[in-house]
């Protein structure tokens, strides 16, 4: 089994694939107003004629190769490439203005390897028992689940909670369209034979995440960057090493845990991990003057999440990110449920998975390493030509899913949507959660009920289930109590 | 669509935009799911789960709107949230449904190369015959990849 699998990856063919993904992810990442979950919503259409395993280490290589893209601008230019890179900004840039960008750039390429690596083998290890436990679980318990992770994005998106409910109740709402799963009855189809089967989730995505976002460039197109740095040694000195190697372990296994936590994505991971490395260093007034610990421990704990997040997703259904929620979508066009049952009946496919997310660290490591100068070179692509390239892309892959004209019309509206959503400070990750986590509760809740007849005391009969009702408590009353604890205090 | 509406608006006022936006969502929601059919025997109906999500939309925007209203000055109100650049973005947005309308009856290849040129030669101010061959090529490259590589019908329209 493990040589089969070790075989099926470490092959000509799908390296190939995880170097073209991780190639795609660090070039995207790196470009200021492309984000991984942009990257990975545009490569997503090129995966639907691949093989499954294919397709997905591709796009885990563009998600694992983005991540760290990002922190090549934010370095070199001052701007993060992604919003997970925004804390990389902070003692990155006071490198280069030093003039020591590659010294930089070298702690970000080490670091983010070794965050990615604890992530990986967190998921490795955790996966497997959680899915064990996810095994047990029936209606009641995924329904629950499906709530708290609900909760969770709401709480976590955005500086206001009701705009974060709003967001994801938008999603969950647009869960409803088409026909009802348990009654076959059709719901808000507005006679629209398009909306039978249901608003197709890709094209929801790639509007929100792809078009969305070069609507906000469109705003600065006419401002251009440029890289004006020669590029100095890159490998870290002995001195830079000891200080990565006691940060980068810690801050990737926090990204790791920040991950796994339903729609906190790679930006939070970035942000605690440099919060902790700042509160725990003995000169913490030197965070922010362009310090290694300041560039490793963002960039360890971003990339930390990225194995983390995958696994709520693979064993629960429950997407950690957004770029996760995408690769739900991935699976499901190739005719396969992210859940437990995956790692029963496909277990082939989820070491392949994380074989590949190996993979794709290292080739991460290797290519950011040796190929620097090239990616600092794609800083001075015009984003003014590659918008309407964009534009394009996200047009194509919403056609392709279903070759089907609706799909780029509500590509185009959620595209309108998402710029609005974020203009006026709304996260749009929780429109995609909800769309996702909406169809598992309700589904799952009416299960329930029609298990127990009616009687609501299913949902209190298992001790996992009172163990997600203490958890759904505490993430919607937990912050109220802790700011009046807070405000006693003061 | 009125511009004026938005620009130099403050975030307070998009607030309340969004609450009143959402609360009409939630209302049209709850009013369509009353009409569906009703629970048997203890176990909900088509439109019992959309009537609490229609519920809780009006309860989050009803707290949004108070939150607005009541605790303004925590909200930056100064703070710009649509400015002049928002022209560029309307003119692109209005470019793009036009470019969906008629791509279909055009066809991909003509239709998309004259919507890249366009854009091209706005946004990058480069010269005619420079936005032509770059929107030509990448035009071409698209087609080839997804209609000859991942076999998708690319062929449509009264020309190519």
């Amino acid at each position: 089994m493990f040589l089969n699998v070790f075989f099926s990856v470490i092959n000509v063919h799908m390296l190939l694939y995880i170097a073209i993904g991780v190639i795609t992810g660090i070039t995207i990442g790196s470009l200021p107003g492309l984000t991984a979950t942009m990257g990975v919503a545009l490569v997503l259409p090129l995966t639907f004629s691949m093989d499954t395993e294919a397709g997905i280490l591709l796009l885990l290589g563009v998600y694992v190769g983005a991540i760290y893209g990002g922190s090549i601008s934010a370095i070199l230019l001052h701007t993060p490439g992604t919003p997970a890179a925004a804390a990389t900004v902070i003692d990155g840039y006071e490198f280069s203005k030093r003039g020591e960008s590659g010294r930089a750039l070298g702690i970000s390429t080490i670091s983010s390897f070794i965050g990615g690596t604890v992530s990986v083998l967190a998921l490795i290890l955790i996966a497997p028992q959680l899915a064990k436990l996810a095994l047990k679980f029936s209606a009641p318990e995924f329904f629950l689940l499906a709530v708290f992770g609900l909760t969770i994005i709401s709480s976590l998106s955005g500086n206001s909670l009701s705009k974060g409910i709003l967001s994801g109740g938008l999603g969950i709402a647009l869960s409803f369209i088409g026909i009802d799963s348990i009654t076959g009855f059709p719901r808000f189809t507005l006679n629209n034979i398009n909306l039978l089967s249901g608003v197709s989730f890709i094209p929801v995505m790639i509007g929100l995440f792809a078009m969305s976002q070069t609507f906000i460039t469109i705003e600065s197109i006419f401002t251009s960057s440029q890289v004006t740095q020669k590029l100095t040694r890159v490998w870290p000195s002995k001195e830079d090493w000891k200080k990565i190697l006691k940060t980068t372990p810690i801050c990737g296994t926090i990204g790791t845990i920040i991950g796994i936590i339903p729609g906190a994505g790679a930006e939070i991971g970035a942000f605690v991990s440099y919060n902790y490395a700042q509160r725990t260093s003995k000169y913490p007034e030197k965070f922010g003057t362009g310090i290694t610990e300041g560039v490793a421990a963002p960039e360890s704990g971003n990339n930390g999440v990225t194995g983390g997040a995958l696994i709520p997703m693979l064993t629960m259904g429950v997407p950690g990110d957004a770029v996760t929620a995408i690769l739900i979508g991935a699976l499901t066009v190739h005719g396969l449920q992210p859940g437990p049952l995956l790692f029963k009946e496909h277990i082939f496919l989820v070491y392949t998975i994380f074989l590949g997310m190996f993979v794709a660290n290292i080739l991460t490591l290797i290519f950011g390493l040796s190929a620097l100068k090239i990616f600092t070179k794609v800083l001075s692509v015009p984003k003014a030509i590659l918008t309407p390239m964009i534009f394009v892309l996200c047009v194509v892959g919403s056609y392709a899913i279903n070759t089907n004209f609706f799909d780029v019309g509500v590509m185009m509206l959620f595209g309108i949507i998402g710029y609005f959503m974020q203009k006026t400070s709304m996260s749009v990750s929780p429109v995609v959660l909800g769309l996702i986590l909406g169809p598992m509760a309700e589904a799952n809740f009416r299960r329930a009920l029609l298990m127990s007849e009616g009687s609501y005391s299913i949902f209190f009969s298992s001790p996992i289930a009172i163990v997600f009702i203490g958890l759904i408590i505490l993430t919607l009353f937990g912050p109220y109590v802790q700011n009046r604890i807070k405000k006693r205090t003061v | 669509m009125d511009l004026s509406l938005f620009e130099g608006k403050t975030m307070k006022k998009a607030n309340i935009f969004i609450a009143i936006l959402f609360a009409l969502l939630g209302v049209i929601i709850i009013a369509i799911s009353m009409t569906y059919p009703p629970s048997k025997h203890g176990v909900p109906g088509p439109g019992v789960f959309p009537i609490i999500i229609g519920v809780i939309i009006l309860l989050a925007s009803a707290t949004l709107m108070i939150k607005t209203v009541i605790v303004s000055e925590k909200i930056p109100d100064i703070k710009k949230i649509f400015g002049s650049e928002f022209f560029n973005v309307f003119i692109t947005m209005g470019g793009l449904v036009v470019y969906l309308v008629f791509m279909p009856m055009i066809g991909f290849i003509v239709s998309t190369a004259i919507l890249l040129v366009l854009f091209i030669r706005w946004f990058a101010k480069k010269s005619w015959w420079l936005s032509g061959l770059i929107g030509i090529l990448f035009t071409l490259g698209v087609f080839a990849l997804f209609s000859l590589v991942l076999n998708v019908p690319m062929s449509f329209g009264l020309l190519i």
